[in-house]
């Protein structure tokens, strides 16, 4: 466990002083509050002895000026201790985004976003609570209990004995209590994800559910799990409901044995009745620390295993930033760009998704890629900013291999516009411009009028700053896209790639596109995965791809007067220009 | 993750509109309720209980402390209303009682007494000598050389029958032994009362539990209830409104939403009736006890009521404040993770760390600010609670010392003092949870109150007379205002025929069949099944006639079985013929389970083909009578692609069949053919008269249709 916890111990170091203080704060508060007792037995036995109300007066206003300490004082070590504990919690946050950052696109393809999202959210509360609370309920915990048994000792040796016995029974309790209520809490949230998975399902295939009529079906099962959810919950409580009314009893029991014992005592003229009253509020003072202790361990337990989990994702490699045992290229990558015999199999499944694919595209020219799905388009492309790294020697860009090419300056060169056009849900603006948040506006101008979106701007409230998302404005797939491509233009990259962009965008709008963007693109490379005919008409070359093989390579004309996959696409596309083949 | 992009207003305001409605799902549990109400009524009694059991064993055993009246004295006593019991101890000519028992008497009247010599403060020790006793040495030595009887006891103990009577001080000097032996009494009382301390605490252990498990229970039951209609409702709402809600708010609808009204239950109910019982009780037993004192206890109470007020509201704020950017920072991170590719291809991991590194900072603010306020709000109650305990302890001296208050008494107070400010502490902790549940009761109200059901008036039953002749006059449908997906759309299609519809994609083909088993209603014309309109068909009816065969084939997690029935109630021989008569059979038998093989969430293990034949599969073990047939486009190996040829055509044999076609040999073998262009049907006929008309059909079909397979997307 320790060997886990020394991730934290920089952070800690880095707030030792605030630790120190909050220390020195929560034993001053733990000693302060020792006396407040005592102030009450003061009072009480002067009561007894008759003596004035002026008297008792100036014995609790002293009582009250240590209360006010104590407030004080709590309010400072809640203030260092807690506040270092949400400190080191946003520093680690900061540190797992930025590593999460770092590791390669594969790492998330083998990894359920739900489960990162988990290790950043309740890892990290697990976490801070360890080094917050678990830390609190150690000192506090730990002094109090001594400090407390040492004056009721010093009180009344025998009958304390008799009451404190019970009360190690507490942290054990605790701890037992709390690895049950752990099991069976997991238990419950892997239902309550299930009961969230089925709506969700649901309401996905709410098109089948309703054509098949079977509202009443999936309300049935959807009624099942939520009584498994009932139960689970109901199990919970079984253990959750019984838990502090049990630490009650148990810290009743002790009363008992104090008032018990105490009384016999005091009966016995061994004892004074104001030492009884002051022994009943230490008894009523000792339960929370020993509670603390038990929850501590419980808190350092689940705080161990989520910091194991978040450190297992900051134990991970970064990419690598060069090819391995390849020799640096220092200029920026520029020039021809070449695919050499790129074979690409998937280490995992050992299904081969490219083979023997060699395509030569000269600086400045336009490539056009067609393939049905699955053809292995996708992952060709992405073998260019190295998202997908191929095989050494297989893939050049001006001569070099791209792996000889820093991370940094390879993808700097590259414009590239994903199948999924992801936006974030930040402003239109904004989006544009994540490749150079100084874009000069000409260049801003220049790319919406690209990607056409400048005809959509009266359709947005507020303008170019409109918010992309649930709450804000959603586009139709075919404004994504176009966000995305002026993203991708913005930058003027060496190489520009549209990964089928434009799949969403009604032919009109993509023609004017794609003219003004060939033109833009004069003198610099560019590839585009297209389905439509009128699009890849407009390349130089065009590679045709089947299941990861090479299939038909040539200009445009060439493969239209071929039999072939895209003489196909042609002929079914020609159907909606239809109108206008009558018209002629 | 639904969650992370909540960004909804988290807190509201009490709302007792809300609030009756949360309640009215609780009236089919009255007799969880009547339990839950017992055992919380049980839980606050006793813990009110403990206390005061306490206080009596001071004051009767412990503290016990006596006062000797003259009998003369007792007609007095009785005019200021305090009527002495005829048990009480009597011993020539004076009677004994509590301390605590003369704080009705008037000052005056017992200062008169006092300089009458009636009432003699003592305080004297008294107790009842048990038949038998063997009394110490030292006592008996005193005893004997003690005052004659009619005299009260100057500084030494007197017998007289079994009545022992003593000065306090006296009785304090006895050693321990001694002392034991005298106050024999009081040591039963004393196990007495640990006795009845027990058995109250047992019961507060039963009550406490059955307080949480029953209001649990409630909350449970409450939530599956509202759950089970809230799914019913929405799942019942028309297309047109489902496909304009963000399915992930709709999932928090039904999950969180309705969590935070359970919560309500648990929690915040009960708490708030168990913290204003016990706050209401403790002041009551107060006023009982004193009311002087308790007037005093009152007076204090401003200065909490006031910043309990400030801080609730700053607590709210606080709460909200950091709500809104836990939410930004966990969707910041949520988007990173889905966009990472977007993040590494435009090179900005160090930027979206700089980015994440403020939002994260402001979280921090945020939290931290929350924590300032609970830093601040509990240890000022505290404050609170001993300033109200010094004030008591000054004014009881006083009051103590007139013998208006008891000793065992001034320490229950104290400790009652404690207990009511003791669910002042969390107080703002379950307003901020009341918050919750208003915020999430009115979303998961307004969302049961929306009805945007396709409109469901129909009373043609056609369930036995179905022959399925269909017809589309001149239908119009547009998703969003004027933008016409399908313009003037006509043709009739006959019982038992087949019709394909041939267009480019985003042409409106999908939506024919959308607004035949009316997933939409048309805007304009008239859609008609056996000649009546298709509006005046219960939609129960008219959807089970018409089976959907979509093209993106969407597979339940579930069995295989279980995705071909779907809950239909066939036996698993008929699930099986089903598969038999489209060939889905041959693969379903390879998998390991057969049709028992559980498929995962999007049913990545099976192949698009494998898909395509469940859900014809799916088709047919419904019977229906009309199959709208949605091809699809992705390719498919050639074993499997023959395998779904042989499927569609057992589909579409003896049933009436619109398809929307990619495949020539369904297109041409259809009975008729029609060609939408931009929604307008562009050609209509069949293939021989189409390819005779030589319009866009021919064209297509000289030009590329030569037995191959197409496929744009």
């Amino acid at each position: 466990m320790l060997k886990t916890y020394k991730t934290l111990f920089p952070y800690i170091k880095k707030h030792k002083y605030r630790y120190i203080i909050g220390i020195a704060c929560l034993v001053a508060v733990d000693s302060a509050q020792l006396l407040l007792p005592q102030y009450l037995r003061k009072a009480i036995n002067s009561i007894s002895e008759g003596k004035t109300a002026l008297t008792v007066l100036a014995i609790a206003l002293v009582m009250v000026l240590t209360a006010a300490g104590i407030a004080m004082g709590r309010f400072l070590w809640r203030f260092f201790i807690h506040g270092s504990s949400r400190r080191i919690e946003t520093a680690l946050r900061d540190r797992y985004f930025s590593r999460l950052m770092t590791l390669p696109a594969a790492y998330f393809g083998n990894t359920a976003a739900g489960d990162l999202m988990a290790r950043a959210t309740n890892d990290m509360q697990a976490v801070r609570m360890a080094v917050g609370m678990a830390f609190v309920a150690f000192v506090d915990g730990g002094y109090m209990s001594i400090a407390i048994l040492v004056a009721m000792f010093a009180q009344n040796a025998r009958t304390t004995l008799a009451v404190v016995i019970p009360l190690p029974l507490l942290s054990l309790l605790i701890i037992f209590f709390g690895s049950l209520v752990g099991k069976r809490f997991k238990k419950m949230q892997e239902i309550y994800s299930r009961l969230s998975a089925l709506v969700q399902e649901t309401l996905q295939g709410m098109r089948i559910v309703q054509s098949f009529v079977k509202e009443e079906y999936f309300s049935e099962r959807f009624a099942a799990i939520n009584e498994d959810y009932k139960k689970a919950s109901m199990n919970l409580v079984k253990i959750d409901g019984f838990f502090f009314p049990f630490i009650n009893f148990l810290a009743g029991l002790s009363t008992l044995a104090l008032v018990l014992s105490g009384g016999l005592a005091l009966l016995e003229n061994r004892m004074s009745p104001g030492d009884l009253a002051a022994m009943l509020a230490y008894l009523e003072m000792l339960i929370w620390p020993m509670l603390g202790a038990g929850f501590m361990v419980n808190l350092m337990q689940r705080g161990a295993a989520s910091l194991k989990r978040i450190n297992e994702v900051l134990a991970v490699d970064s990419e690598p930033e060069f090819g391995m045992g390849i020799q640096k290229t220092e200029t920026a990558p520029k020039g021809d760009i070449e695919f050499k015999k790129l074979n690409m199999v998937f280490s995992d499944t050992g299904k081969t998704v490219l083979s023997d694919i060699s395509i030569f595209l000269s600086a400045g020219k336009t490539l056009g890629i067609l393939g049905r799905v699955g053809s292995g388009k996708t992952i060709l492309l992405k073998t260019l900013p190295r998202i997908i790294e191929a095989p050494a020697s297989s893939v050049y860009w001006g001569g070099h291999d791209i792996a000889s090419y820093s991370l940094q300056a390879l993808r700097s060169s590259i414009g590239f516009v994903p199948q999924d056009s992801f936006l974030f849900s930040d402003s239109i603006k904004e989006n544009i411009l994540f490749s150079d948040p100084y874009l000069p506006k000409e260049r801003f101008e220049k790319a919406v009028s690209i990607a056409a979106l400048d005809k959509d701007l009266r359709l947005f409230d507020k303008g170019w700053n409109t918010i992309v998302g649930e709450k804000g404005l959603s586009l139709s797939g075919g404004q994504k896209q176009r966000v995305a491509i002026a993203r991708a233009v913005a930058r003027n990259p060496e190489l520009l790639i549209l990964d089928d962009a434009l799949s969403a965008v009604d032919t009109e709008t993509e023609e004017e596109i794609m003219d003004a963007l060939l033109e833009d693109r004069k003198g610099k490379t560019s590839i585009i995965v297209s389905n439509r005919v009128s699009t890849l008409g407009r390349a130089d070359k065009i590679a045709v791809l089947d299941k990861g093989k090479l299939v038909q390579y040539g200009s445009p004309n060439e493969l239209a007067t071929q039999k072939g996959f895209y003489s196909e696409i042609a002929a079914m596309q020609a159907l909606s220009r239809a109108p206008q083949l009558e018209a002629n | 993750m639904p969650d992370f992009f909540e960004t909804d207003e988290i807190v509201k305001g009490f709302d007792s509109l809300i609030l009756k409605r949360i309640f009215s799902y609780v009236k089919p549990y009255k007799k969880l309720m009547a339990i839950a109400a017992i055992s919380l009524l049980f839980a606050t009694a006793t813990e009110l209980l403990l206390p005061l059991i306490i206080k009596n064993v001071m004051d009767e055993a412990l503290v016990a402390s006596w006062i000797a009246v003259k009998e003369e004295a007792e007609p007095l006593l009785a005019k200021d209303g305090l009527s002495i019991s005829a048990d009480a101890p009597r011993m020539s000519g004076n009677i004994y009682i509590r301390e605590s028992s003369l704080k009705g008497i008037p000052e005056a009247s017992k200062r008169r007494m006092q300089e009458n010599n009636l009432l003699d403060y003592g305080p004297y020790y008294v107790t009842e000598l048990a038949d038998g006793i063997d009394l110490p040495e030292k006592i008996l030595k005193d005893v004997s050389s003690g005052s004659g009887p009619g005299s009260r006891p100057g500084l030494r103990p007197i017998i007289q029958n079994s009545l022992f009577v003593a000065p306090l001080s006296y009785m304090e000097k006895l050693s321990p032994a001694d002392a034991k032996i005298v106050r024999d009494k009081d040591r039963k009382t004393v196990v007495q009362y640990t006795v009845l301390f027990f058995i109250v605490l047992c019961l507060a252990l039963l009550s406490s539990f059955g307080q949480a498990w029953s209001a649990n229970y409630i909350g449970q039951h409450v939530m599956v209830d509202l759950r089970r209609e809230l799914f019913l409702h929405t799942s019942r709402q028309s297309m047109a409104f489902l496909s304009r809600q963000p399915v992930g708010r709709l999932v928090t609808r039904l999950s969180g939403d309705v969590e935070t009204i359970n919560e309500f239950f648990t929690s915040v109910v009960v708490s708030f009736i168990k913290d204003a019982s016990i706050m209401a009780g403790s002041l009551s037993v107060l006023f009982v006890m004193s009311p002087g004192l308790g007037f005093v206890t009152l007076l204090t109470l401003p200065p909490v009521f006031i910043a309990t007020a400030i801080f609730r509201r700053k607590a709210r704020d606080a709460f909200r404040r950091q709500r809104t950017w836990l939410s930004k920072v966990n969707s910041f991170i949520a988007e990173h993770i889905a966009g990472v590719v977007i993040v590494k291809l435009f090179g900005k991991e160090k930027a979206s760390a700089e980015a994440f590194k403020k939002d994260n900072a402001e979280l921090m603010k945020a939290n931290l600010g929350e924590m300032y306020i609970f830093a601040i709000f509990r240890p000022l109650i505290e404050l609170f609670s001993y300033s109200s305990i010094a004030a008591v302890l000054w004014y009881g001296t006083k009051m103590h010392h007139n013998g208006l208050i008891s000793l065992g008494a001034l320490i229950a107070f104290v400790n009652l003092i404690r207990m009511f400010y003791s669910p002042l502490q969390d107080i703002s902790e379950k307003y901020t949870l009341l918050q919750s549940a208003m915020a999430g009761g009115e979303r998961v109200f307004q969302l049961l109150d929306t009805d945007n059901c396709i409109e469901d008036k129909g009373t043609h039953s056609i369930r036995k007379t179905i022959k399925s002749n269909i017809e589309f006059d001149h239908v119009w449908f547009a998703y969003k205002a004027e933008d016409w997906v399908l313009k003037d759309i006509s043709f009739s299609l006959e019982a038992g025929k087949s019709l394909a519809i041939v267009g480019y994609s985003g042409a409106g083909k999908s939506t024919i069949g959308a607004l035949l088993n009316r997933m939409w209603d048309p805007q304009k014309g008239v859609i008609r099944l056996d000649g009546v309109n298709i509006r005046d068909i219960p939609v129960k009816d008219l959807r089970s006639t018409i089976q959907p065969v979509m093209q993106d084939v969407f597979i339940f997690s579930g069995s295989i079985a279980g995705n071909i029935a779907l809950g239909r109630d066939i036996s698993m021989e008929q699930i099986e013929k089903a598969a038999r008569t489209v060939h889905a059979h041959e693969f379903i038998e390879q998998l390991p389970q057969g049709y028992e093989t559980v498929l995962g969430e999007g049913a990545a293990s099976l192949s698009s083909g494998q898909r395509q034949l469940l859900s014809f599969a799916r088709a047919v073990a419904h019977e229906p009578s009309i199959v709208v047939l949605d091809e699809a486009t992705s390719s498919v190996d050639t074993e499997t692609e023959q395998l779904l040829q042989k499927g569609l055509a057992a589909i579409m044999q003896e049933r009436t069949t619109i398809a929307i076609a990619h495949r020539l040999s369904t297109i041409k073998n259809a009975d008729q053919i029609l060609v939408i262009n931009d929604g307008r049907v562009a050609e209509y006929g069949n293939h021989d008269s189409l390819i005779k008309a030589g319009g866009i059909y021919f064209n297509l079909y000289n030009l590329q249709y030569q037995g191959e397979l197409i496929s744009v997307e």
